[in-house]
Parts: structure tokens; sequence; C-alpha cells
């Protein structure tokens, strides 16, 4: 079975994990989503069979533009939400969480969704969490659908990590039981990006959620950056996982391995589903998915 | 947790830590609640015992996402649960009346304020009164204390390995407000750039080099009339050592607010922000450090590994009954700094 080899969005957003400096020296070129397209389209003509990205304004452009020039139909997508970044910014600019909820709302009710309006209203009405997630999750993936097109493939709905840690951190048992319901149900796989892998999957387990029903999201990366609470923990409990169901990020620990040495750890891992790289100039794309095609794609 | 009579203080909290985990509450569940009570709730030694909420509409929420924490409206309420420790996330403006209560209605001595500690030097003063007063433990959220980068600066400087800090330039920059023009309708908070940002870079030059006094001053209104946006301020050391800062939030290329440092020294330069760390020494030998250098490593991942080091050394000091910083003496220096600079731009009383 070949693996998935994801072009991630970190570059089009102009996020750098090594440095902030790194991507302003970059300048604005890779956050332009026509050229973000382009270098999406040259990463799948060398080997790249999907996206990941986090459902912002930006991202929905790029998938609108691949949707136009007819190379959409190439992908797997992986949509991250909600694009926390955003929503913390926004709520900077509004007063706060509750400014954020009120907002949240009142875009959900008139985004045109008739489920979501319905539950959303229901969810206000009742303060019932449940109704008020689904609302939310329905808004979000009817955005994807919009601009991506009814017939794309969307694999899975990721929660974002910042979403993914504090429900774990919280211990919300029930809501990664509804997440993952909700989403099988309507078709598509649960995912959760996270930046605790170990305790993800070790929480999962006592709370009697079936991993193999879930795509994961982590950092993997031969210097452990990122790989909480150790690289040794993570990679244990990557090796204790039943299916092939991690999609490995981070994995040149934010541009400070180089591509070669990432892939040859990532190689050697089991039970990788796939992995995501970002990409921010065309050689970059070509040069990396094409390693990545050679070292990860064919088994 | 049952109180224990006829012990010393610090007796009673290691027995207490026998019988249980430590009963934490939490006040105001903004961004920064919802990120110290995740990361308080993994912590092994504690339980997230009581939220305190101001809104209406997120503590309906909160009950039904909540099955075990108490949700409450008002803070003196929290005096029936017992706690030992407080985390004071409310907005800057209500920290002196929700920790003059938590002090005056026995709440608990333990109290974790988020920074700044108050709006004025004022109220950060009276309020290090109290903490005298009660005792406890008392700590204030500048976690860039806890970023390895400004760990690390911060030992390179404590070991003299550029020798004498002769000047610096600080900046504290985020793009929050990039982009938009005068004419918006979004409102900057009212605490003003500094408080909001700026105190980071102020504290940690508090933190380096020891006090400060403010000597010029430029402030700009840019967004509206409501608030500082942009600060331009320079201090000096009573060792000569003077500081130039700059501080906004609509500067473009800051996605994520950072903070940073070139500190000239008699040696060499030392060069730290958020991310990185650089040693440029006049021997013509360089020496960089990303966080992936210094074991930016934790148990649990939630925001920035900085938060769970400053939460895990609060609780660990509750736990032990001992003293932590930066306390609110250190950080009222911030909110007289801060005060220095609106009153040298006539901005004060």
């Amino acid at each position: 079975m070949g693996r998935v080899l994801l072009v991630g969005d970190n570059p089009f957003h102009g996020i750098s994990h090594l440095s902030q400096e790194r991507s302003r020296v970059r300048g604005e070129t890779p956050t332009d989503p026509e050229y973000a397209a382009r270098l999406i389209e040259i990463s799948i003509l060398n080997g790249a069979n999907g996206f990941m990205f986090s459902v912002s304004e930006k991202t929905l452009s790029i998938l609108d533009l691949l949707r136009k020039n007819g190379g959409i139909d190439d992908l797997g997508l992986y949509a991250i939400v909600p694009y926390a970044y955003e929503y913390v910014r926004l709520a900077c600019r509004v007063g706060g969480v509750p400014g954020l909820a009120k907002k949240m709302i009142g875009e959900v009710i008139f985004s045109g969704n008739i489920r979501a309006m319905a539950s959303g209203l229901n969810g206000v009405l009742r303060m019932d969490s449940n109704s008020l997630a689904k609302t939310y999750l329905r808004y979000e993936i009817t955005r994807v659908k919009r601009s991506a097109g009814r017939d794309a493939r969307l694999e899975s709905v990721l929660l974002h990590q910042l979403v993914t840690d504090l429900c774990l951190g919280l211990g919300l048992d029930w809501f990664f039981r509804f997440y993952v319901d909700f989403m099988v149900k309507a078709g598509i796989t649960p995912g959760f990006n996270t930046g605790n892998f170990a305790l993800l999957v070790k929480k999962l387990r006592e709370w009697n959620i079936n991993v193999e029903d879930v795509v994961i999201a982590a950092p993997f990366n031969r210097v452990g950056f990122q790989m909480v609470p150790s690289r040794e923990e993570c990679e244990k409990a990557l090796a204790d996982l039943p299916i092939p169901n991690v999609l490995a990020i981070s994995i040149m620990a934010a541009g400070y391995l180089k591509p070669s040495e990432a892939i040859e750890y990532i190689a050697q891992l089991p039970n990788i589903k796939g992995v995501a790289v970002g990409v921010s100039k065309e050689r970059h794309a070509v040069e990396t998915f094409r390693m990545l095609r050679q070292r990860l794609s064919l088994e | 947790m049952v109180s224990v009579p006829h012990v010393n203080s610090e007796d009673r909290i290691m027995l207490e830590r026998d019988e249980g985990k430590l009963k934490v509450g939490l006040v105001g569940f903004g961004k920064m609640g919802m990120l110290h009570a995740g990361i308080l709730n993994f912590l092994p030694e504690v339980k997230l015992a009581a939220i305190c909420e101001k809104s209406g509409l997120i503590r309906k929420f909160l009950k039904k996402v909540f099955k075990d924490v108490k949700i409450l409206d008002e803070v003196d309420r929290l005096s029936s649960f017992d706690l030992d420790a407080v985390y004071v996330t409310t907005p800057i403006g209500s920290h002196f009346p929700v920790v003059k209560s938590l002090y005056e209605n026995g709440v608990t001595r333990n109290l974790f304020v988020e920074k700044t500690l108050a709006s004025n030097f004022d109220e950060a003063r009276k309020l290090c009164e109290f903490a005298q007063e009660f005792g406890g433990v008392n700590m204030t959220g500048y976690m860039r204390r806890f970023c390895v980068t400004f760990m690390k600066a911060k030992g390179l400087l404590s070991e003299r390995v550029i020798g004498k800090p002769l000047s610096f330039k600080a900046y504290a920059y985020s793009s929050d407000f990039f982009g938009i023009d005068g004419c918006s309708k979004v409102k900057t908070p009212v605490v003003g750039v500094l408080r909001d940002l700026g105190c980071h870079a102020l504290d940690l030059a508090l933190w380096f080099f020891g006090d400060l006094k403010v000597t010029d001053v430029r402030l700009k209104s840019v967004l509206n009339n409501s608030s500082i946006d942009s600060a331009y301020l320079r201090a000096e050391a009573a060792s000569g050592l003077v500081g130039d800062f700059s501080v906004s939030w609509s500067v473009s290329g800051y996605r994520i607010p950072e903070v940073g440092f070139v500190i000239e020294g008699s040696e060499g330069c030392l060069t730290v922000n958020d991310d990185k760390l650089e040693l440029n020494m006049k021997d013509g030998s360089t020496h960089r450090w990303f966080r992936h250098d210094l074991d930016d490593r934790v148990d649990f991942w939630l925001g920035s590994p900085e938060y769970y080091r400053e939460d895990e050394c609060f609780v660990e000091a509750v736990v032990h009954g001992r003293s932590v910083e930066p306390s609110f003496e250190a950080a009222a220096k911030v909110d007289g700094l801060i005060d220095e600079v609106l009153a040298g731009a006539g901005q004060l009383g």
C-alpha cells in the first residue's frame, strides 16, 4: 500500500516553526494563493497525493484554484479545524472569547447550511455543547466542499492541535467520543492533530475509543523536536498501534534537518500512514516529493 | 481536602498532599484561562476544582462541559471550596479587585496572576502588601522567563559571557492589529500595547539587568484614540547600561507575538528572541542555538512549552511551600516602569 504524501500548508500561512524570522525572510510569495496552488501542482507531479491544510480563507482560495485548474481530483484532502490562529487573533479584536463565540454563532447561522443553522439554533437555545460542535463542524465541512467541489476527496477532518490538546488536558473524553461518532457517521475519517501523541494514544485506549477508526497527525523527527514527552515514548506508542494510521508532521524539525536525513528516519518507523511536508519554493517541491516518493511511497 | 490544626504551614501542605491532590480554582475562562486549566488538569498533583467566570454564556457552556468542576459567577463564592491555590486569568483591569477579594475572603493564600499584575503601580504595590500580609506563594505569568532561549540568555549573561553589558535594544511586536486603519470598528485592548505585550520585554529586561529608570518616551495611538498602539522608550540602569525598547501590535510579519533583545557587551553581542539565541564574540567566534538545541521538552504541550514549565514551577512551589519567581514583587516593578513611561508621556492620572 502506498503511503500518503501530503503537501503541508504552513508556508502558505507564513509559518515557520524554526523561527518567525525565517518566514519573514521568505517574504510574501508563498502566501500568495496562486503561487501556493502552483507549488501543490508541482508537488503532485513529483509524487504528492494529498493536501493537509487548516481551513482558512487562504487555503479555501487555494482549493478553489486547484479545482478550477483541474488538479483537485488527484488529491486526498486532510482538513484541520478550527484554524486556531485565526480565531485567537479574531478573539483579540472582538473582545475575547465571549465576543468570538457570538461572532461565530452569527457566521454559522448565516452560512446558508440549513442543517448547521438548525443544530446551531438548538445548541444556542439549550446551550448544548454537542449541537454547537456539530453545527461548527458542518459549517467547516461545507466551506471546504464549497471551495474544493462536491466530488473532492475529503479524506479526513482533523481537530487542530490546540483543541485536541486542550480537550486532552481537560480530560474531555465525551468530546473525543462525540467527534469520532460524528465524523464516522458523516463518512469522513476523524482525525486528531496533536503535540502529545503518546498521551493521546494512551487516553483513546483508556476511553475505549478505537484507534483504528482515526488518523493522528503528530511530530516525528530524528531530533525529537516537539515530540512530547520524548522521542522514545512517541516511538513506543507508534509501534504499539494496530494499524498504520499516523501522519508524521514536522519531519524536518521545522527546517532544522535536511530532507534526506529526515526521510531516512521516517522510513524506518512502523505504522506511518504518510507524511505532511511544507514547501515554499518550486525546487523544494520537486526535490522533496521526489525523494519522499522514492523512499516512502511504495513498499 | 481536610485542614489539619496545630501544625505549621509547611507540614500542613505536605499532609494535605498525602491525602490528595492540590485543589486549584481559576477565575476567568478566556484564552489564558483555558490554557492554564488544560495544563493544570494534566499535572498529577492538581485537581481543577472550580472555575469562576463572569460571562453567563460561557458559564452555561462550562456547566455542560465539566461534570466535576464547580462553575461559579462570583469570586467570593470560591471561599467554600477549601482551595489550595487560585489562578487569576481575567482581563488586567480586574486583577486588583479579584485578587483583593481572594485574599480578604480567605479563598487561598497561593495565587497565580496572569501578567500584568495590575493596571497601575499603585494597585500592584497594594497587592504586594496583601501578599506580604497573608503569606503563601505568589507568582505572575511572565511566561517568557520559562522559554528556553531566554533562560539560556539569562545564564550566559549571569556568566558574563559577553562581558559587561553596555547597551541593548529590545522589541515586542505582533501583527494582531496590523492592516487595520483608524476608521475600523475593531477595538484594541484598553490597557494598551505596553501592558498587553510590551510588559514581557520590560520584565525580561528587569530580570536580565536589574532595576531600570525610564529616561525618554514616545507613545503613539494609531488605530483609534482609546489605547496606545506603539511605544518607544529608553531606560537606564545604575551601572550606566542604556536600553531602547520598541513595542507595537501592528507590525507586519509577527503572526505570533515575538519579543527579542540585542545586547552589546564589552566582549561580544548576544541576540535572543522566542525562537533562537546567537552569540557574536569580539574574538570572531559565533554560536547559535534554536529551541531544538536547548532541551525544550515538557511532559505536556499546550500552547508553548513555557506555559507548562511556568505552571509546573508554581504548583511545585505551592506543594513545597516555597517562594517562586516572578513573584508579585518582581511583577510590580514592570507596572512601575509602565507608570514611569505613561507619566513621561503625560498620560498618567
